[in-house]
């Protein structure tokens, strides 16, 4: 948790104006990075963790109001225009995200689409760039990369569509990568193959990543540090062991015990968090978990607790979380099977 | 574990036992295939994509069998072909000792009735015009069993059965979330009193916390009422959660089937060892030392499926056999049928 942060989001906020009220998909979020550090987001989905990292990237509509700060080297990004984005888009900052097409051109070929990515941001040579492009290709685990550097992006698989995003994705030797759910398309073998070269791009570049996923399990093995998300706001954050293993907010309590696992008993019945996540829209006063949470009393029904420290590098945001210290997940949730969702509206 | 699977199931369910354990559905060599076509003006055959080819296997009454595998291995299609929503290229379907490939007409409406389906997508399979009360009422109406009286009782209850409140029934699918949505969906698929499910990822689309309500819920729901499930998923913890026996599909064929405990324990073909290592498990230290088999390369189409073994071009154990003649789906002394020449069993989880 020492050494120089790369890029430092402080308090970031962002909301929609829409004909049902204003939607807060993000209340306030703070965290650095450091250089080669993994830091993993994850939540549900609307639990804000995509808006987040377009946000960092200036690359939300129009419509999206932003407020707080995104410091990326010294630099207020949020502040940049358009055209100066440009200079850290793709070259300093690069993003992969969850479907290779939406980043891949179909009329393209990989090859020169890997090459153009270094092009735009390097002074180099069309050939030097394609060759660049074939060795990048390869550091991803595509064989025989200088011929299928020649193919189109639907002549690949969509686990090899990814690997080229992932090569593009550090053609320029980027500070920061975003990867916003870059397995979830792809089947288990194959992630495991692109988490692979997601981590050798990191080896490669040194850079840092961000890792924005639903899937706690994939998260395990790859983040170094994990910032957990509810209804827009980071409800905790700890180095990823102290994640895992002694969670002290009862949405992340509930998160793990209502996985079900390939390592535990399997005639158990599984715990589900009951209700569901709120609508970011006209939220309550108070703790948005409270009104699934087993823990929940008056308190968290008036105050929204701030995210505070509790012990090491680790912050959680519950009035109650000394009371996890002592109770696991499966004596706090029961195994229901009833739906328990208030009917919205 | 072995323990608990060759106990009969737990106590507090009167109903089961009297029939469980016998056969309610058996499959034959199933195969389907569909035919690629091309030309312009004049359509013609050039090929074929296999997508089953020669499934066997049976299930059991009160028995979950899950089927596992990726993208493409042919599961959606074997679960729609039991289903008699395609036509089968050859093979057998026989549910309760009766041939379903040849049904026609009313017998095959009969036979909709007797096995029913969850699919991925709520939202998808859902009529968005119509209350979700008068979606789970549709089947009842369908197959005349509506009666004034009767009717909204048998709704009520259904309502009941997959833990919704009555006031759910007036809203609109819009109106409810997706957790809720599937609860509609497995409320409607049990309208007829169905003696079985295919259900086809049923809980894929939801979030983890909601998910597990429903994997409860299809527990629950299977106890109470005798039924049998065809359980298809890609996600292998889920599918180790629910089911009572376990096959693995790869490129149209089961390579691997057996119990829970013999297939999540002592997997013994080098797919499912590579399928079982390459899912995550939420356990960051037992991650870091994990040894990931990596496989490498692509599934290859099923237009053009590899001879012999069709895993050999992913496969690290592969020999010329391997290429010259395709194993079957026989016990080679691990206790459950696998589809490999070097079969043998490793612990990877």
């Amino acid at each position: 948790m020492s050494g120089e942060a790369l890029l430092e989001v402080e308090n970031l906020t962002v909301s929609f104006p829409t004909d049902e009220g204003i939607v807060q998909a993000v209340r306030g979020v703070s965290f650095s990075l450091e250089p080669g550090r993994v830091l993993g987001i994850a939540g549900e989905s609307g639990s804000g963790k995509s808006v987040t990292t377009l946000a960092i990237m200036g690359l939300l509509p129009k419509s999206a109001r932003v407020a707080g700060s995104v410091r990326f080297d010294g630099r207020e990004l949020l502040k940049l225009s358009e055209r100066q984005l440009e200079t850290v888009r793709g070259r300093r900052i690069s993003v992969i995200f969850q479907d290779p097409m939406t980043s891949l051109n179909p009329v393209y070929t990989v090859g020169w689409q890997v090459a153009e990515a270094i092009q735009m941001h390097q002074d180099v040579s069309k050939k030097q760039a394609w060759s660049r492009a074939i060795e990048l290709l390869e550091l991803v685990g595509i064989p025989r990369a200088a011929e299928r550097a020649q193919s189109y992006p639907h002549e690949f698989s969509g686990g090899m569509q990814q690997r080229v995003v992932i090569a593009t994705a550090m053609a320029n030797d980027p500070d920061v990568i975003i990867a916003d759910e870059p397995t979830t398309a792809l089947d288990v073998t194959v992630q495991a193959q692109v988490l692979d070269a997601l981590k050798a791009a990191q080896k490669e570049t040194n850079a840092a990543v961000i890792f924005i996923t639903h899937d706690l399990a994939a998260m395990a093995g790859i983040a170094d540090e994990i910032i957990i998300m509810y209804a827009g706001k980071p409800v905790e954050s700890a180095p990823t062991d102290e994640i895992f293993y002694s969670p002290r907010m009862p949405y992340t309590v509930g998160l793990l015990a209502s996985l079900p696992r390939l390592d535990t008993d399997a005639s158990e019945p599984l715990r589900p968090i009951p209700g569901s996540p709120p609508q970011v829209i006209d939220l309550p006063p108070g703790c948005p978990f409270t009104p699934r949470c087993p823990l929940a009393r008056e308190r968290c029904h008036e105050e929204e607790p701030e995210l505070r420290p509790f012990g090491e590098g680790h912050l959680t945001a519950c009035h109650f979380a000394e009371e996890l210290e002592s109770r696991g997940g499966e004596e706090i949730f029961a195994p229901i099977a009833e739906d328990t969702e208030v009917v919205a509206g | 574990m072995e323990a608990v699977l060759q106990t009969p199931p737990e106590e507090g369910t009167p109903l089961r036992p009297a029939r469980n354990g016998e056969v309610l559905l058996e499959v034959e060599n199933l195969v389907k295939h569909y035919p690629i076509q091309s030309g312009k003006l004049i359509r013609h055959k050039t090929g074929e994509v296999h997508a089953v080819s020669g499934v066997s296997f049976h299930l059991d009454i009160g028995e979950t069998l899950g089927i596992v595998g990726e993208s493409g291995c042919g599961k959606t299609t074997l679960g729609r072909t039991i289903l008699q929503l395609q036509p089968a290229t050859s093979g057998s379907v026989r549910f309760e000792g009766e041939e379903l490939t040849t049904k026609k007409g009313s017998a095959l409406r009969h036979l909709r009735s007797e096995i029913q389906a969850v699919f991925q997508d709520p939202y998808a399979s859902l009529d968005p015009r119509m209350p979700v009360g008068e979606i789970v009422a549709e089947p009842l109406r369908i197959h005349d069993r509506w009666g004034r009286r009767s009717g909204p009782q048998r709704v009520a209850e259904l309502f009941r059965q997959v833990g919704l409140s009555k006031g759910h029934a007036n809203r609109y699918p819009h109106e409810l979330s997706g957790g809720q949505r599937q609860r509609v969906g497995i409320a409607r698929a049990l309208a007829l009193a169905p003696k079985m499910l295919v259900l086809d990822e049923p809980v894929s689309a939801l979030d983890v916390s909601i998910q597990a309500g429903v994997v409860n819920l299809l527990d629950g729901l299977q106890n109470d009422l005798q039924l049998s499930y065809l359980f298809i998923a890609h996600d292998l913890s889920v599918v180790r959660h629910i089911s009572d026996r376990v096959a693995v599909m790869y490129l149209g064929k089961i390579v691997e089937i057996g119990t829970r405990a013999d297939v999540y324990d002592l997997p013994s073909h080098p797919y499912t060892q590579a399928l079982l290592s390459a899912a995550p498990i939420p356990d960051p230290r037992r991650e870091r030392e994990r040894q990931r088999i990596v496989l490498e390369g692509d599934v290859p189409s099923p237009a053009n499926p590899p001879s012999g073994c069709r895993f050999r071009t992913r496969c690290w154990k592969a020999q010329q056999i391997c290429t010259d003649e395709e194993p079957a789906l026989v016990d080679r002394g691990q206790g459950h049928p696998v589809a490999c020449h070097f079969a043998e069993p490793a612990e990877v989880v």
